[in-house]
């Protein structure tokens, strides 16, 4: 019932073409976990599941979380149901995770957006301001602008440039960005094709100078030393494929076993479990040698073998 | 000899927070119900609202942690935690928390007894966004039941019964 953060909508407005900002607060107006520029929060779209949206209000007011949805003709849902929220309405969120943070010790940042691409930067912007740093935000769209309120401070400034591609020529991304110099950090937030765009620019930049956000987030990486294997439940002979560095714990809900879990990090003991055959690997800290030939906890085990199979 | 003889503390840092994820906020004042909990707090019985609500617990009515652990983190591994980042509720000086398992003590004016090791998760983590899984293992504080409630303020004694 808890797993979750309860947000209420306390104000919804339009904010450019087909977008609406939505700001989100504790039901009770308490202060809410501080988040980092460039995170996403997970909002859970009811009969949905969680959908990523990037936080655009500033990070340093803590009492309030904004983000910014264009409603997509392409939508699986999630867009449609952000559009029909209203002041009042309860949210539910998961807590934001940041992959797309600023660098630091960059001593130049410059940042593509296109179009609803622009709400992770929107939450950089003051952050970079306060930090008196040297930013550019490049903002290409065509048409309206996207958050034309949250960008006004900024393209008076100078500090962002709007490239409308409905007047002007899609100006180059090489021109944007210029030539790579020791400090210089780019990024990237917009459409699959731009990204693409951004990656070809900065293919010879030094790892890590170059970031991108997908409007999805990227798949992790797995452990290069996991395999893959079949786990499989002695009790319904039920068997589910575990990717290379996936979860055990995820596999077995997802298959509806019953499995109590609590500190997911091998610790408490809570999701042990009896495996029958094949080869564990243990990655927890709390079986000794010996439970460790029959049990194994679910939340940080891997498997050695092509084929594990539980008593569960 | 009873393990807990010897020692004397005090509070040095209360928090709470009504609901799971959000972030503990100081007082200088809490209000321990004898049997439920602290008021206000997300792991009060009978209004639970914490992220580990769904799993009952008599032993989560008020938890403890030792401000010695905090300056002990610090050195060993270079990581400042804060008191309000714990997420406990009574942050503690001079108390041995790790030994009064199974004890009650007085907290204050109210009386409480310990019902097990609080335990590190990962779920602070994920708040915190630091690591401190693994610098909390076997120093993450102490559940307890509250027996006697009462107001607890910052400053008042903790010493055995």
């Amino acid at each position: 019932m808890a797993r979750h953060i309860e947000l209420c909508v306390a104000e919804a407005r339009p904010a450019g073409p087909g977008i609406l900002r939505v700001t989100l607060r504790d039901p009770d107006g308490w202060p809410l976990p501080r988040v980092r520029p460039g995170a996403h929060l997970d909002l859970h779209v009811p009969g949905l599941g969680p959908r990523a949206y990037s936080l655009c209000g500033d990070p340093a007011v803590q009492d309030a979380w904004t983000v910014a949805v264009k409603r997509e003709a392409e939508s699986r849902g999630g867009s449609a149901w952000v559009h029909g929220l209203r002041p009042g309405d309860a949210v539910a969120a998961s807590m934001p995770r940041c992959t797309f943070p600023l660098a630091e010790g960059a001593v130049r940042h410059v940042m593509i957006a296109g179009g609803i691409g622009v709400t992770p930067f929107l939450a950089m912007a003051p952050v970079l301001e306060r930090a008196g740093a040297d930013w550019t935000l490049h903002v290409l769209h065509r048409g309206a602008l996207p958050c034309p309120e949250d960008l006004a401070p900024w393209l008076e400034s100078g500090r962002a440039v709007a490239h409308d591609t409905a007047v002007t020529p899609r100006p180059a991304l090489e021109a944007l960005l210029g030539a790579y110099h020791p400090g210089l950090q780019a990024y990237c937030c917009g459409p699959v094709a731009m990204i693409e765009g951004f990656e070809a620019t900065t293919a010879a930049w030094p790892s890590g100078t170059a970031r991108a956000e997908h409007f999805v987030p990227p798949i992790l990486p797995p452990d290069p030393s996991a395999r893959a294997y079949t786990l499989s439940l002695a009790s319904s002979g039920a068997s589910a494929e575990v990717p290379a560095g996936g979860s055990m714990l995820v596999a077995l809900r997802a298959m509806g076993a019953k499995v109590d879990a609590s500190c997911e990090g091998g610790i408490c003991g809570a999701c042990k479990i009896r495996w029958l055959e094949g080869a564990p690997i243990h990655r927890d800290r709390v079986l000794t040698p010996q439970e460790r030939e029959t049990h194994l906890m679910a939340c940080v085990a891997g498997c050695a073998s092509e084929r594990l199979v539980l008593d569960a | 000899m009873s393990a807990s003889i010897g020692w004397h503390g005090t509070v040095t840092h209360l928090h709470i927070t009504p609901r799971a994820f959000l972030p503990m906020q100081p007082q200088e004042a809490i209000e321990l119900v004898a049997g439920e909990g602290i008021v206000g707090d997300r792991y009060r019985i009978g209004t639970e609202t914490g992220f580990y609500s769904e799993k009952p617990e008599e032993g989560r009515q008020v938890t403890l942690f030792e401000a010695e652990v905090l300056d002990a983190i610090l050195r060993d591994y270079k990581m400042e935690i804060l008191p309000e980042e714990h997420r406990r509720n009574v942050t503690t000086s001079g108390v041995p928390l790790n030994h009064l398992v199974g004890q009650r003590f007085r907290l204050g004016n109210c009386v409480v007894e310990a019902t097990r090791l609080s335990i590190p998760c990962r779920h602070i983590e994920e708040i915190l966004g630091k690591p401190v899984f693994d610098p909390l293992v076997h120093r993450s504080g102490l559940n307890c039941k509250i027996l006697e409630g009462g107001t607890l303020r910052v400053g008042d004694p903790i010493r055995p019964l």
